[in-house]
Protein backbone atom coordinates (compact mmCIF):
# COMPACT_ATOMS: atom_id res chain seq x y z
CA UNK A 1 0.00 0.00 0.00
CA UNK A 2 2.75 2.05 0.99
CA UNK A 3 4.17 2.38 -2.72
CA UNK A 4 0.88 2.94 -4.24
CA UNK A 5 0.39 5.69 -1.49
CA UNK A 6 4.23 7.20 -3.20
CA UNK A 7 3.00 6.78 -6.82
CA UNK A 8 0.21 8.86 -6.17
CA UNK A 9 2.04 11.64 -4.98
CA UNK A 10 4.93 12.12 -7.83
CA UNK A 11 4.06 14.64 -10.20
CA UNK A 12 3.60 14.66 -14.12
CA UNK A 13 6.58 14.68 -14.95
CA UNK A 14 8.01 12.42 -12.66
CA UNK A 15 5.25 10.02 -13.62
CA UNK A 16 5.83 10.55 -17.72
CA UNK A 17 9.76 10.09 -16.67
CA UNK A 18 8.74 6.54 -14.67
CA UNK A 19 7.11 5.73 -17.93
CA UNK A 20 9.20 6.43 -20.33
CA UNK A 21 12.06 4.76 -18.77
CA UNK A 22 9.30 1.24 -18.63
CA UNK A 23 9.16 2.21 -22.43
CA UNK A 24 12.64 2.17 -23.03
CA UNK A 25 13.18 -0.72 -21.02
CA UNK A 26 10.86 -2.80 -22.87
CA UNK A 27 8.26 -3.08 -20.53
CA UNK A 28 4.69 -3.07 -21.79
CA UNK A 29 1.77 -0.78 -20.39
CA UNK A 30 -1.82 -2.03 -19.42
CA UNK A 31 -4.80 -0.97 -19.39
CA UNK A 32 -4.91 0.10 -15.73
CA UNK A 33 -1.22 1.95 -15.72
CA UNK A 34 -0.60 5.24 -15.81
CA UNK A 35 -0.28 6.44 -19.08
CA UNK A 36 0.18 10.27 -20.81
CA UNK A 37 -2.59 11.56 -23.15
CA UNK A 38 -0.82 11.39 -26.48
CA UNK A 39 0.40 7.79 -25.31
CA UNK A 40 -3.77 6.73 -24.94
CA UNK A 41 -4.46 8.98 -27.92
CA UNK A 42 -2.58 7.58 -30.47
CA UNK A 43 -3.69 3.73 -29.44
CA UNK A 44 -7.47 4.88 -29.66
CA UNK A 45 -6.46 6.12 -33.07
CA UNK A 46 -4.96 3.17 -34.09
CA UNK A 47 -6.47 0.54 -32.55
CA UNK A 48 -10.24 1.85 -33.41
CA UNK A 49 -9.25 2.30 -37.08
CA UNK A 50 -7.53 -1.05 -37.09
CA UNK A 51 -10.41 -3.04 -35.45
CA UNK A 52 -13.52 -1.12 -37.58
CA UNK A 53 -11.15 -1.80 -40.83
CA UNK A 54 -11.49 -5.41 -39.58
CA UNK A 55 -15.60 -5.21 -40.08
CA UNK A 56 -15.30 -3.06 -43.04
CA UNK A 57 -13.04 -5.55 -44.45
CA UNK A 58 -15.22 -8.30 -44.05
CA UNK A 59 -18.01 -6.40 -46.10
CA UNK A 60 -15.82 -7.15 -49.97
CA UNK A 61 -15.28 -10.58 -49.17
CA UNK A 62 -18.73 -11.17 -47.95
CA UNK A 63 -19.76 -10.59 -51.38
CA UNK A 64 -18.39 -13.31 -52.20
CA UNK A 65 -20.28 -15.70 -50.25
CA UNK A 66 -23.13 -16.78 -52.16
CA UNK A 67 -21.03 -16.77 -55.43
CA UNK A 68 -18.28 -18.42 -54.59
CA UNK A 69 -17.47 -21.56 -56.60
CA UNK A 70 -17.39 -24.89 -54.77
CA UNK A 71 -19.16 -25.72 -51.34
CA UNK A 72 -15.21 -25.57 -49.41
CA UNK A 73 -14.30 -22.25 -50.88
CA UNK A 74 -17.74 -21.47 -49.95
CA UNK A 75 -17.23 -22.45 -46.17
CA UNK A 76 -13.96 -21.62 -46.34
CA UNK A 77 -14.63 -17.62 -47.45
CA UNK A 78 -17.97 -17.92 -44.73
CA UNK A 79 -14.98 -18.87 -42.19
CA UNK A 80 -12.98 -16.18 -42.99
CA UNK A 81 -15.41 -13.49 -43.07
CA UNK A 82 -16.31 -14.76 -39.49
CA UNK A 83 -13.11 -14.48 -38.37
CA UNK A 84 -12.35 -10.82 -39.70
CA UNK A 85 -15.86 -9.94 -37.43
CA UNK A 86 -13.91 -11.91 -34.80
CA UNK A 87 -10.84 -9.98 -34.81
CA UNK A 88 -12.61 -6.37 -35.35
CA UNK A 89 -14.47 -7.60 -31.72
CA UNK A 90 -11.06 -8.11 -29.80
CA UNK A 91 -9.72 -5.14 -31.22
CA UNK A 92 -12.87 -2.79 -30.41
CA UNK A 93 -12.47 -4.59 -26.86
CA UNK A 94 -9.35 -3.19 -26.35
CA UNK A 95 -9.91 0.06 -27.59
CA UNK A 96 -13.46 0.39 -25.47
CA UNK A 97 -10.74 -0.08 -22.34
CA UNK A 98 -8.80 2.65 -23.55
CA UNK A 99 -11.46 4.85 -24.36
CA UNK A 100 -14.01 4.03 -20.60
CA UNK A 101 -11.88 7.15 -18.93
CA UNK A 102 -12.94 9.51 -21.49
CA UNK A 103 -16.33 8.46 -21.11
CA UNK A 104 -16.80 6.78 -24.29
CA UNK A 105 -17.62 3.50 -25.93
CA UNK A 106 -18.83 1.45 -28.51
CA UNK A 107 -21.33 3.66 -29.51
CA UNK A 108 -19.52 6.54 -30.22
CA UNK A 109 -17.04 4.39 -32.25
CA UNK A 110 -20.16 3.50 -35.01
CA UNK A 111 -21.27 7.03 -34.83
CA UNK A 112 -17.96 8.25 -35.39
CA UNK A 113 -17.81 5.80 -38.50
CA UNK A 114 -20.75 6.81 -39.70
CA UNK A 115 -20.30 10.40 -39.96
CA UNK A 116 -17.01 9.05 -41.10
CA UNK A 117 -15.00 10.92 -38.39
CA UNK A 118 -13.31 7.21 -37.88
CA UNK A 119 -11.66 6.19 -40.59
CA UNK A 120 -11.08 2.55 -42.20
CA UNK A 121 -8.31 1.21 -44.54
CA UNK A 122 -8.17 2.19 -48.49
CA UNK A 123 -8.41 -1.16 -49.74
CA UNK A 124 -12.05 -1.69 -48.14
CA UNK A 125 -13.31 0.77 -49.74
CA UNK A 126 -12.74 -0.35 -53.48
CA UNK A 127 -14.80 -2.73 -55.39
CA UNK A 128 -14.47 -6.58 -55.21
CA UNK A 129 -16.13 -7.61 -59.39
CA UNK A 130 -14.70 -10.73 -59.70
CA UNK A 131 -13.68 -14.15 -57.99
CA UNK A 132 -10.11 -13.24 -58.45
CA UNK A 133 -10.72 -10.56 -56.68
CA UNK A 134 -12.09 -12.39 -53.37
CA UNK A 135 -8.61 -14.59 -54.28
CA UNK A 136 -6.21 -11.39 -54.02
CA UNK A 137 -7.96 -10.08 -51.27
CA UNK A 138 -6.65 -12.98 -49.45
CA UNK A 139 -3.42 -13.48 -50.69
CA UNK A 140 -2.24 -9.90 -51.36
CA UNK A 141 -4.44 -7.60 -48.83
CA UNK A 142 -4.14 -10.35 -46.14
CA UNK A 143 -0.40 -10.60 -46.88
CA UNK A 144 0.08 -6.69 -46.62
CA UNK A 145 -1.86 -6.49 -42.92
CA UNK A 146 0.32 -9.84 -41.87
CA UNK A 147 3.15 -7.65 -42.53
CA UNK A 148 1.82 -4.66 -40.60
CA UNK A 149 0.15 -6.73 -37.54
CA UNK A 150 3.48 -8.97 -36.96
CA UNK A 151 5.78 -5.68 -36.82
CA UNK A 152 2.95 -4.47 -34.02
CA UNK A 153 3.31 -7.78 -32.50
CA UNK A 154 5.86 -6.04 -30.42
CA UNK A 155 3.88 -3.19 -29.60
CA UNK A 156 4.29 -1.53 -26.51
CA UNK A 157 0.33 -1.67 -25.63
CA UNK A 158 0.12 -5.61 -23.64
CA UNK A 159 -3.89 -5.38 -24.39
CA UNK A 160 -2.97 -4.83 -27.98
CA UNK A 161 -0.39 -7.31 -28.30
CA UNK A 162 -2.10 -10.63 -27.11
CA UNK A 163 -5.09 -9.45 -29.25
CA UNK A 164 -2.77 -9.46 -32.21
CA UNK A 165 -1.25 -12.41 -31.04
CA UNK A 166 -4.63 -14.31 -32.16
CA UNK A 167 -5.28 -12.39 -34.86
CA UNK A 168 -1.70 -13.10 -36.22
CA UNK A 169 -2.21 -16.60 -36.08
CA UNK A 170 -5.53 -16.95 -37.67
CA UNK A 171 -3.93 -14.59 -40.54
CA UNK A 172 -2.38 -17.25 -41.83
CA UNK A 173 -4.86 -19.30 -42.59
CA UNK A 174 -6.56 -16.77 -44.59
CA UNK A 175 -3.39 -15.77 -46.14
CA UNK A 176 -3.33 -19.77 -47.22
CA UNK A 177 -6.70 -19.48 -48.39
CA UNK A 178 -6.23 -16.89 -50.44
CA UNK A 179 -2.54 -18.48 -52.43
CA UNK A 180 -4.79 -21.57 -52.76
CA UNK A 181 -7.47 -19.00 -54.91
CA UNK A 182 -4.89 -17.56 -57.16
CA UNK A 183 -3.00 -20.64 -57.39
CA UNK A 184 -6.02 -22.31 -58.61
CA UNK A 185 -6.59 -19.82 -60.78
CA UNK A 186 -3.38 -18.84 -62.07
CA UNK A 187 -2.82 -23.09 -63.33
CA UNK A 188 -6.25 -22.23 -64.84
CA UNK A 189 -7.47 -21.94 -68.31
CA UNK A 190 -6.47 -18.83 -70.29
CA UNK A 191 -9.92 -16.82 -69.17
CA UNK A 192 -9.17 -17.62 -65.48
CA UNK A 193 -5.63 -16.42 -65.74
CA UNK A 194 -6.79 -13.17 -67.34
CA UNK A 195 -9.21 -12.79 -64.57
CA UNK A 196 -6.56 -12.92 -62.30
CA UNK A 197 -4.03 -10.40 -64.29
CA UNK A 198 -6.82 -8.22 -64.11
CA UNK A 199 -7.91 -8.74 -60.46
CA UNK A 200 -3.95 -7.80 -60.12
CA UNK A 201 -3.56 -4.97 -61.94
CA UNK A 202 -6.71 -3.38 -60.34
CA UNK A 203 -5.71 -4.01 -56.77
CA UNK A 204 -1.40 -2.88 -57.25
CA UNK A 205 -2.32 0.98 -56.31
CA UNK A 206 -4.22 -0.15 -53.32
CA UNK A 207 -1.75 -2.34 -52.42
CA UNK A 208 1.13 0.11 -52.40
CA UNK A 209 -1.30 2.79 -50.44
CA UNK A 210 -1.91 0.27 -48.07
CA UNK A 211 0.81 1.19 -46.05
CA UNK A 212 0.44 4.95 -46.04
CA UNK A 213 2.29 7.69 -48.00
CA UNK A 214 5.99 7.24 -47.57
CA UNK A 215 8.12 9.42 -45.11
CA UNK A 216 10.65 10.58 -47.47
CA UNK A 217 12.83 11.88 -45.10
CA UNK A 218 10.47 13.21 -42.83
CA UNK A 219 8.28 11.18 -40.40
CA UNK A 220 5.01 12.82 -39.54
CA UNK A 221 4.65 13.78 -35.51
CA UNK A 222 1.85 10.63 -35.81
CA UNK A 223 4.77 8.67 -36.26
CA UNK A 224 6.96 9.80 -34.54
CA UNK A 225 5.05 9.98 -31.38
CA UNK A 226 4.51 6.12 -32.43
CA UNK A 227 7.64 5.16 -32.41
CA UNK A 228 8.92 6.83 -29.35
CA UNK A 229 6.39 5.14 -27.26
CA UNK A 230 7.12 1.67 -29.63
CA UNK A 231 3.77 1.29 -30.31
CA UNK A 232 4.97 0.49 -33.71
CA UNK A 233 8.57 -0.03 -34.92
CA UNK A 234 9.07 0.06 -38.41
CA UNK A 235 8.20 3.30 -40.73
CA UNK A 236 5.23 2.84 -43.49
CA UNK A 237 8.06 3.02 -46.71
CA UNK A 238 9.85 0.13 -44.14
CA UNK A 239 6.61 -2.35 -44.27
CA UNK A 240 6.02 -1.69 -47.68
CA UNK A 241 9.54 -2.59 -48.40
CA UNK A 242 9.11 -5.77 -47.04
CA UNK A 243 5.93 -6.55 -48.91
CA UNK A 244 6.85 -6.12 -52.01
CA UNK A 245 9.75 -8.31 -51.36
CA UNK A 246 7.93 -11.30 -50.09
CA UNK A 247 5.33 -10.64 -52.77
CA UNK A 248 6.51 -9.24 -56.04
CA UNK A 249 8.64 -12.50 -57.04
CA UNK A 250 5.91 -14.49 -56.57
CA UNK A 251 3.80 -12.45 -58.87
CA UNK A 252 6.06 -13.00 -61.58
CA UNK A 253 6.67 -16.91 -60.53
CA UNK A 254 3.36 -17.17 -61.72
CA UNK A 255 4.06 -15.11 -65.08
CA UNK A 256 1.79 -12.08 -64.66
CA UNK A 257 2.80 -8.22 -64.08
CA UNK A 258 2.04 -5.68 -62.03
CA UNK A 259 0.59 -1.76 -64.10
CA UNK A 260 4.26 -0.30 -63.25
CA UNK A 261 6.89 -0.70 -66.57
CA UNK A 262 9.74 1.01 -64.65
CA UNK A 263 9.57 -1.16 -61.13
CA UNK A 264 12.70 -3.03 -60.75
CA UNK A 265 14.80 -4.11 -57.68
CA UNK A 266 17.70 -2.04 -56.51
CA UNK A 267 20.52 -4.14 -55.14
CA UNK A 268 22.50 -1.40 -54.11
CA UNK A 269 20.03 -0.24 -52.02
CA UNK A 270 18.02 -3.63 -51.49
CA UNK A 271 15.18 -1.92 -51.81
CA UNK A 272 12.58 -2.22 -55.07
CA UNK A 273 11.66 1.04 -56.52
CA UNK A 274 8.23 1.87 -57.91
CA UNK A 275 5.82 4.18 -59.62
CA UNK A 276 4.11 6.43 -56.62
CA UNK A 277 0.34 5.57 -56.57
CA UNK A 278 -1.52 8.99 -56.80
CA UNK A 279 -1.62 9.61 -53.36
CA UNK A 280 -4.40 12.74 -53.52
CA UNK A 281 -6.42 9.85 -54.56
CA UNK A 282 -6.01 8.09 -51.60
CA UNK A 283 -6.67 10.87 -49.29
CA UNK A 284 -9.86 11.52 -51.06
CA UNK A 285 -10.70 7.23 -50.86
CA UNK A 286 -9.98 7.08 -46.76
CA UNK A 287 -12.18 10.29 -46.34
CA UNK A 288 -14.97 8.17 -47.43
CA UNK A 289 -15.08 8.69 -50.95
CA UNK A 290 -13.91 5.47 -52.52
CA UNK A 291 -15.75 3.66 -54.99
CA UNK A 292 -17.87 1.34 -52.61
CA UNK A 293 -17.61 3.57 -49.57
CA UNK A 294 -20.98 4.98 -49.19
CA UNK A 295 -22.39 1.50 -50.11
CA UNK A 296 -20.47 -0.22 -47.37
CA UNK A 297 -20.95 2.41 -44.75
CA UNK A 298 -24.93 2.47 -46.29
CA UNK A 299 -24.86 -1.17 -45.33
CA UNK A 300 -22.89 -1.33 -42.00
CA UNK A 301 -25.36 1.55 -40.61
CA UNK A 302 -28.76 0.06 -41.85
CA UNK A 303 -27.32 -3.07 -40.13
CA UNK A 304 -27.09 -1.07 -36.91
CA UNK A 305 -30.14 0.89 -36.75
CA UNK A 306 -32.37 -1.72 -37.22
CA UNK A 307 -30.89 -4.40 -35.13
CA UNK A 308 -31.28 -1.48 -32.59
CA UNK A 309 -34.58 -2.98 -31.09
CA UNK A 310 -32.84 -6.37 -30.40
CA UNK A 311 -30.40 -4.62 -28.73
CA UNK A 312 -32.75 -2.62 -26.45
CA UNK A 313 -35.02 -5.50 -25.89
CA UNK A 314 -32.15 -7.57 -24.58
CA UNK A 315 -30.75 -5.50 -22.31
CA UNK A 316 -33.91 -5.05 -20.60
CA UNK A 317 -34.73 -8.50 -20.36
CA UNK A 318 -31.23 -8.58 -18.82
CA UNK A 319 -31.37 -6.24 -16.41
CA UNK A 320 -34.51 -7.65 -15.31
CA UNK A 321 -33.54 -11.12 -14.75
CA UNK A 322 -29.61 -11.00 -14.78
CA UNK B 1 -22.70 -22.76 -10.03
CA UNK B 2 -24.46 -25.42 -7.39
CA UNK B 3 -21.42 -27.09 -6.38
CA UNK B 4 -20.59 -23.97 -4.41
CA UNK B 5 -23.59 -24.16 -2.21
CA UNK B 6 -22.44 -26.92 0.16
CA UNK B 7 -19.36 -24.49 0.80
CA UNK B 8 -21.52 -21.82 1.81
CA UNK B 9 -21.60 -23.62 4.79
CA UNK B 10 -18.07 -23.72 5.66
CA UNK B 11 -17.76 -20.93 7.62
CA UNK B 12 -19.05 -18.68 5.39
CA UNK B 13 -15.93 -18.60 3.54
CA UNK B 14 -15.89 -18.23 -0.40
CA UNK B 15 -14.79 -20.41 -3.39
CA UNK B 16 -12.59 -18.26 -5.77
CA UNK B 17 -11.02 -19.99 -8.63
CA UNK B 18 -7.49 -18.73 -8.96
CA UNK B 19 -5.81 -17.69 -12.88
CA UNK B 20 -2.40 -16.78 -13.12
CA UNK B 21 -0.78 -14.74 -16.21
CA UNK B 22 3.12 -16.25 -16.95
CA UNK B 23 4.34 -13.48 -18.70
CA UNK B 24 2.60 -10.36 -20.68
CA UNK B 25 1.85 -11.83 -23.71
CA UNK B 26 0.72 -15.09 -21.72
CA UNK B 27 -3.41 -15.88 -21.32
CA UNK B 28 -4.45 -16.45 -18.15
CA UNK B 29 -4.32 -20.09 -17.22
CA UNK B 30 -6.66 -21.90 -14.40
CA UNK B 31 -4.50 -22.83 -11.32
CA UNK B 32 -7.02 -23.76 -9.45
CA UNK B 33 -9.72 -22.60 -6.13
CA UNK B 34 -9.39 -21.69 -2.43
CA UNK B 35 -11.47 -21.16 0.65
CA UNK B 36 -11.00 -17.39 1.50
CA UNK B 37 -13.41 -15.16 3.30
CA UNK B 38 -12.89 -11.69 0.82
CA UNK B 39 -11.43 -10.92 -2.35
CA UNK B 40 -8.27 -9.94 -1.00
CA UNK B 41 -7.59 -13.08 1.30
CA UNK B 42 -8.13 -14.60 -1.50
CA UNK B 43 -5.45 -12.93 -3.54
CA UNK B 44 -3.12 -13.01 -0.87
CA UNK B 45 -3.79 -16.86 -0.76
CA UNK B 46 -3.34 -17.54 -4.32
CA UNK B 47 0.02 -16.20 -4.23
CA UNK B 48 1.04 -18.53 -1.17
CA UNK B 49 -0.91 -21.66 -2.38
CA UNK B 50 -0.21 -21.97 -6.03
CA UNK B 51 2.63 -19.49 -6.91
CA UNK B 52 5.21 -20.30 -5.01
CA UNK B 53 7.98 -21.33 -6.99
CA UNK B 54 6.71 -20.44 -10.62
CA UNK B 55 7.26 -16.63 -11.74
CA UNK B 56 4.59 -14.74 -12.24
CA UNK B 57 2.95 -12.07 -14.53
CA UNK B 58 -0.20 -11.38 -12.53
CA UNK B 59 -3.28 -12.92 -11.08
CA UNK B 60 -7.23 -12.77 -10.82
CA UNK B 61 -9.36 -14.31 -8.05
CA UNK B 62 -13.32 -14.87 -9.29
CA UNK B 63 -15.89 -15.77 -7.10
CA UNK B 64 -17.01 -18.80 -8.11
CA UNK B 65 -20.43 -18.02 -8.09
CA UNK B 66 -19.72 -15.21 -10.85
CA UNK B 67 -18.59 -18.18 -13.12
CA UNK B 68 -21.65 -19.59 -15.07
CA UNK B 69 -20.48 -22.74 -17.07
CA UNK B 70 -22.29 -25.62 -18.74
CA UNK B 71 -23.28 -28.81 -16.50
CA UNK B 72 -22.31 -32.08 -17.17
CA UNK B 73 -25.18 -32.65 -19.55
CA UNK B 74 -24.42 -30.09 -22.02
CA UNK B 75 -20.29 -30.53 -21.87
CA UNK B 76 -20.81 -33.53 -24.47
CA UNK B 77 -22.04 -30.77 -26.92
CA UNK B 78 -18.70 -29.70 -27.15
CA UNK B 79 -17.31 -32.43 -29.00
CA UNK B 80 -16.46 -31.42 -32.41
CA UNK B 81 -16.05 -33.40 -35.84
CA UNK B 82 -13.00 -33.32 -37.37
CA UNK B 83 -14.15 -32.22 -40.73
CA UNK B 84 -13.12 -27.90 -40.69
CA UNK B 85 -9.65 -28.24 -42.58
CA UNK B 86 -11.13 -25.36 -44.89
CA UNK B 87 -10.70 -23.51 -41.76
CA UNK B 88 -6.82 -24.59 -40.99
CA UNK B 89 -3.67 -24.48 -42.56
CA UNK B 90 -3.32 -28.12 -42.48
CA UNK B 91 -6.45 -28.52 -45.23
CA UNK B 92 -3.21 -26.04 -47.68
CA UNK B 93 -0.70 -28.31 -47.48
CA UNK B 94 0.03 -28.25 -50.98
CA UNK B 95 0.87 -24.46 -51.66
CA UNK B 96 4.35 -24.89 -50.32
CA UNK B 97 4.57 -27.85 -53.78
CA UNK B 98 3.38 -25.24 -55.91
CA UNK B 99 4.59 -22.14 -54.87
CA UNK B 100 8.35 -24.26 -55.57
CA UNK B 101 7.38 -25.61 -58.96
CA UNK B 102 6.13 -21.91 -60.24
CA UNK B 103 9.57 -20.64 -59.11
CA UNK B 104 11.81 -23.24 -60.78
CA UNK B 105 9.52 -22.84 -63.83
CA UNK B 106 10.17 -19.02 -64.07
CA UNK B 107 13.73 -19.65 -63.25
CA UNK B 108 14.17 -22.14 -65.93
CA UNK B 109 12.46 -19.53 -68.61
CA UNK B 110 14.73 -16.88 -67.50
CA UNK B 111 17.65 -18.88 -68.28
CA UNK B 112 16.82 -19.98 -71.26
CA UNK B 113 15.96 -16.36 -72.43
CA UNK B 114 19.52 -15.26 -70.85
CA UNK B 115 21.42 -18.14 -73.07
CA UNK B 116 19.23 -17.69 -75.99
CA UNK B 117 20.60 -13.73 -76.04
Amino acid sequence: MQTQLERSNLTENEKMEAFLARIDRGEKIEADDWMPDDYRNQLIKLISMHGISEIMGALPEKEWVPKAPTLRRKLAIMAKVQDEMGHGQLLLRVAEDLLAPLGKTREDLMQDLFAKRLKFHNVFHMEAPTWADAGVIGWLVDGAAIITQSMSLDTSYAPYARALHRICAEEKFHAQHGESIVLELAEGTEEQRKMLQEAITRWWPSLLMFFGPPENGTITSNQSTNMRYKIRTQTNEELRQAFLKKYLPRIFHLGFTVPDDTIYFDEAKDQWVYQQPDWEAFKEIVKGNGPRSAHRLNLRETSYTETKWVRDAIMAYGRHVG
Amino acid sequence: MDMNKETEANNNFFIYEVFSQKSVNASFVHQFSLLAPNKEVALAMARENFLRRESCFNIWVVKRDDIYSLSPEERPFLERIDNKSYRETKGYGDLQARWRYHREQYEAKQKQAESGS
